[in-house]
């Protein structure tokens, strides 16, 4: 009847976005209500001797001050709950008096304005008795060193997780024969890299509005990405039943993992809760860059092997993450580094050590990509090395290693779903300009350009490829679920058919997207569907995260499923006919802590780019003349969106791998504001973008489809350092590639990376 | 943010007697005001600018203009009439890269001169460095990759204004306005040392405010280019950045001027350079001479050596294009 998925829907937010009448948490407000502001630490490591709130509470229109002592479980953590709610003596959580980074919260002020509450906060007196800091994770590691979070308990549910030392966690892949696969190798490449830390710089910085709602319930209305853990986090920490709590989502300015993690809500909470009034907060932009979590800047120390043919015969890798002061999805960011960082290869033998380090920096947590635009970095650093190491064209090199159908990972299992990384970069090889020659792949030749006058010999440009995969949703032994409830209204037709679930819209279309999976399963026209989402008032059950590129795999399939079962009762009759069902996720296992070997994930998604650049060699300025980008999503349920996830990708790994440069000195952030952490603007990204969507599908997708948010940013990074070097004759290990660090790498004929790899 | 009054000035006369140490003036506030919200500035009253009709247009003199306080960055960056355009090609090129078109539609030409430092440590509400009262400069042994190569002693700020350069480069005058009457003074001498008290390295006293600026007219025989390099195409802070206004007559240089930005508290004059091209065509040599003789005196910090390579090349590309400037008039091209 009708064909909804595989078209380009308009958005169902759109109107509202562009005409302002969408509500973001920041809009929302009620009579009676107070303002809050949180104090934070504002010290890497210390602890809070005292607090004395006599003066601060003085301040007219101050209405409560919230410290350690008023939450009654004084602890949270997505993983693990290593974190205090709020920071200070008098809860009873050991350890909970001590503040471990910077935006550790220290208090809450509630006052009848926002101008009450901040000066309010500008006279609590902290008495702090400031500990040792360590920044480093190299230095973290070293014995005598500070220990951040002494005396932890093995955790039964996550046995990767570390109890020595400063220790996060670690995993390891042990497969095959080293010494043998060495013997084989007439080619070895050793190189060391680093990967930056990145702030997820979303549109709308952290806000929300806890109030009490008709049936008595603590409601939140905050932007997150997974309401369910959100709702269970607040209930732990406030000791009420989790059906007291209610999470609702409005419109949510932007995600890529940073809300992942909890900011605003539990303090929220504790207020409305304790105030029986409603409680409104917003940060400021200074206050989101301290206050939540970065991606996991990354050490890689590799060492690969090759015949002299091209195959390859060896891998060794070990990787050092900055975790920062909590844990928060450590764990889970290095299982996929784990598993990307020997790249999408078939490696006999392997050798990888992966471990997550407690520093007093900021917590390092989930964003775009989530561990494995670092692993698929190194990686092909090291690919591309090799391919000039054997004098072999870089597509060659790949086509003949890249992992295929049944072939197995370093984890001992073959990726899931159909395996298609020769397609991604056959496709986009040919798009480049590559060409497949009788005796092999052949790079195009580099073109001069004169730029805006600039003198040609200045100039130079280079081409750079490079491939990534990365698994949809956490697995690694966790089972995936969603949950969704479907109404069919009316009475000969299906009038209205109304969609619950509890999946955030996190601002990349993931509602439209549903809207038109559950159209085509029921056979209904979109403007039947109703999608109510985002609040586990009427969402009881877990529809899981909006992050791993999980959501259209994961909801499509439950649309599927439940769609079916509502159908099944309709036609015999019911009215209306009401189904709620959880869909599970193909099983996976965790990886072997000894040998890594295991099924970690249930699907996959591939993707392959090819950058040109012009490098500016006299003042160091880089132009990103041209982005190819193939990218299998199985299916593209809406292409329009597919699209514009793939350049939104793109442009924000550029801003990763060119401008984007988080500084902490010591734990303190140098750069907490948008004029010093600078994010790419429309001048900056690429001046031409090539999007090949490649719809190889998933068997077990629904129509097909893969999950694709994550992938386009994956090998952007590694493209553009070959460019460089394809223009310059440099390899640089590092980024952002800022000016100063073009320009010194030039001179040193490379990037000089020094770890203490001991 | 620190509770403050607010008034529009009635007189200019009415608001230098007003102004003190808690009473400041406040034109676009684009600086100012994010500032405040930090804490690093709280004054107890705000006096407006907007209101005094002295202060703004651009008034076109027989020997050069007269640029009101108040005019923004927007019209410096596009001038209405068709003759400065060329003329003061350096100051509108230096405008039009300045921040975001929002900011420079805000932001006034009298500010911009009196903005504060962007040094990190500065700026960061919690550190106290040796310009905001402590005993020594966080930069000097801490991150210090965009601070200053030239002439820094106690502190090592940059300051961070486009257009101080390019006026500096024109030989700009700046009028201000105190208790005591006008004064006017060359960029080179308004911008004094950065010191405690002094953070954005000017000698405006706390009763001044700037009501001008004066630029003389280039000769016609003169021309203008600003080149700007910093770390994102748009609205950032430049890492170095050159104006050079030259005159050539009868094909050689007859009067240089090299002016850096981003490299020291002030808008560095590069007399050595300016030194190795009059006299001469622009030829290769001659660029080259003067585009490593730019830097003379540079001192780097850890981080910060780049800087040097960056002004040179600065100065390098800008006399490149003046060269093509002058050689297509002469040819009668373009």
């Amino acid at each position: 009847m009708t064909e909804t998925v595989g078209r380009p829907w308009v958005r169902a937010d759109a109107r509202a976005k562009v005409t302002g009448q969408a509500k973001f948490p920041g809009d929302f407000g009620m009579a009676d209500m107070v303002h809050a502001k949180i104090l934070f630490a504002d010290r890497p490591h210390a602890r809070v001797v005292s607090i004395d709130t006599s003066e601060a509470a003085q301040v007219e229109g101050v209405v409560a001050i919230f410290t350690a002592q008023d939450v009654p479980v004084n602890e949270y953590g997505l993983q693990t709950a290593d974190q205090p709610v709020l920071c200070g003596p008098g809860s009873g959580k050991p350890g909970a008096d001590v503040v471990r980074f910077v935006g550790d919260q220290v208090a809450l002020v509630v006052a009848d304005t926002r101008a009450a509450a901040e000066q309010a906060r500008g006279l609590m007196e902290i008495t702090y008795e400031d500990l040792p800091v360590v920044s480093d994770p190299f230095e973290a590691l070293k014995p005598g060193a500070p220990q951040i979070h002494p005396g932890r308990e093995a955790s039964e549910l996550h046995p990767e997780l570390s109890t020595e030392g400063n220790f996060i966690c670690h995993h390891q892949i042990r497969k095959g024969d080293m010494e043998a696969g060495w013997a084989q190798a007439d080619v070895v490449v050793e190189g060391q890299y680093h990967t930056p830390g990145q702030e997820h710089a979303y549109l709308q910085p952290e806000a929300g509005l806890a109030y009490i709602d008709d049936e008595g319930r603590v409601a939140v209305v905050v932007a997150g990405q997974w309401a369910w853990e959100d709702q269970r986090q607040i209930a732990h920490a406030l000791d009420i039943p989790v059906e007291e709590i209610r999470v609702i989502y409005p419109a949510i300015g932007g995600a890529f993992g940073g809300r992942e993690d909890m900011s605003v809500q539990i303090v929220l909470a504790l207020a409305a809760y304790r105030l029986q009034r409603p409680v409104k907060i917003t940060w400021t932009r200074e206050e989101s860059i301290r206050g939540h979590c970065k991606r996991h800047p990354m050490w890689f120390r590799c060492k690969w092997g090759a015949t002299r043919e091209g195959e390859l015969v060896a891998a060794e890798v070990q990787v050092v993450a900055d975790g920062g002061a909590y844990c928060y999805t450590t764990n889970k960011v290095l299982g996929n580094t784990t598993i990307t960082c020997t790249g999408p290869y078939a490696f006999p033998n392997a050798k990888v050590d992966v471990d997550g380090v407690y520093t007093n920096n900021p917590p390092s947590g989930a964003m775009r990509g989530f561990g494995a635009p670092q692993g698929i970095f190194a990686a092909e650093m090291q690919m591309n090395k090799l391919a000039e190491a054997l004098g072999m064209d870089p597509v060659a090199l790949r086509m003949r290693n890249l992992l295929q159908d049944e072939m197995p990972t370093t984890t001992g299992t073959p990726l899931a779903g159909g395996v298609h990384l020769q397609e991604v970069t056959e496709r986009c090889a040919l798009a480049a300009g590559w060409e497949r020659a009788e005796e092999g792949w052949r790079k195009p030749a580099a073109k001069g350009v004169a730029l805006a006058g600039r003198p040609k010999e200045a100039m130079r440009t280079g081409m750079g490829m490079a491939v990534g995969f990365k698994n949809v949703g956490f697995s690694f032994g966790y089972q995936e679920n969603c949950w969704l409830r479907i109404e069919l209204r009316g009475e000969d037709d299906i009038e209205r058919a109304i969609v619950t679930i509890g999946t955030a819209d996190v601002g990349q279309g993931a509602h439209t997207v549903l809207q038109q999976m559950a159209a085509e399963a029921l056979q209904v026209s979109m403007e039947r569907v109703s999608l109510e989402a985002s609040d586990t008032g009427t969402s009881p059950g877990s529809s899981g995260s909006a992050s791993a590129s999980r959501t259209t795999f994961m909801a499509g399939n439950a649309i599927r499923e439940a769609a079916a079962l509502a159908l099944d009762g309709w036609r015999e009759g019911e009215r209306p006919a009401v189904v709620e069902h959880t869909y599970l996720a193909p099983e996976t296992t965790p990886l072997d802590p000894d040998t890594g070997e295991g099924f970690p994930n249930f699907a996959y998604g591939y993707v392959a780019q090819v950058v040109e650049v012009v490098v500016d060699v006299e003042t160091g300025e880089l132009r990103v003349r041209r982005v190819v980008c193939a990218d299998d999503v199985g299916k593209a349920i809406n292409p329009e969106q597919v699209e514009g996830q793939i350049e939104g990708g793109v442009v924000q790994a550029m801003g990763w791998v060119t401008c984007e440069n988080f500084i902490a000195q010591a734990g303190r952030v140098l750069t907490p504001h948008l004029s010093t952490y600078l994010i790419p603007t429309i001048a900056d990204v690429p001046e031409r973008m090539e999007t090949i969507i490649v719809e190889k599908p998933d068997p077990r997708g629904p129509w097909g489809a893969r999950g694709m948010g994550e992938m386009p940013f994956l090998p952007l990074a590694p493209a553009l350092l070959a460019a460089v070097h394809d223009a310059t004759g440099v390899w640089i290990d590092e980024f952002p590639l800022t000016p100063e660090r073009v320009l010194r790498s030039l001179r040193d004929g490379g990037s000089l990376l020094e770890c203490d790899w001991e | 943010m620190k509770p403050f009054t607010y008034a529009a000035a009635s007189s200019l006369e009415d608001v230098v007697g007003a102004l003190d140490e808690g009473c400041r003036p406040l034109a676009g506030g684009t600086d100012l005001l994010g500032l405040m919200k930090t804490g690093i500035r709280g004054p107890e009253r705000l006096v407006s600018l907007k209101s005094i009709e002295a202060l703004e247009g651009v008034e076109r003199r027989e020997d050069g203009w007269r640029i009101g306080a108040l005019t923004t960055l927007s019209e410096l960056a596009s001038p209405a009439r068709g003759g400065e355009q060329r003329e003061l090609e350096v100051l509108s090129r230096a405008a039009a890269e300045s921040a975001s078109p929002q900011l420079r539609n805000a932001a006034t030409i009298g500010g911009n001169l009196l903005q504060w430092p962007r040094c990190w440590y500065f700026r960061n509400w919690l550190t106290r460095c040796w310009l905001k009262g402590g005993d020594r400069c966080l930069a000097a042994g801490g991150e210090n990759r965009y601070h200053a190569i030239l002439g820094a002693a106690r502190c090592h700020m940059v300051h961070p204004s486009d257009p101080a350069v390019a006026l500096a480069a024109l030989d700009a005058r700046v009028e201000l306005r105190g208790v005591h009457g006008v004064r006017t003074l060359k960029i080179d001498a308004f911008f004094g040392e950065p010191k405690p008290l002094r953070e954005n390295g000017t000698v405006v006293e706390r009763d001044e405010v700037i009501t001008a600026v004066v630029v003389p007219r280039p000769s016609r025989e003169s021309r203008g280019v600003y080149v700007k390099l910093a770390e994102r195409k748009v609205w950032d802070f430049a890492l170095v950045s050159a104006a050079v206004q030259i005159e050539m007559t009868e094909g050689a240089v007859t009067d240089a001027a090299i002016v850096l930005g981003g490299v020291a508290a002030k808008p560095w004059h590069a007399f050595e350079a300016e030194g190795r091209l009059v006299g001469e065509a622009l030829t290769g040599t001659a660029m080259e001479a003067a585009a490593s003789a730019a830097t003379a005196g540079a001192v780097s910090l850890s981080q910060n050596g780049y800087k040097i390579e960056l002004a040179e090349g600065a100065v390098r590309e800008a006399l490149r294009r003046l060269q093509r400037t002058f050689g297509s008039e002469s040819t009668g091209v373009g």
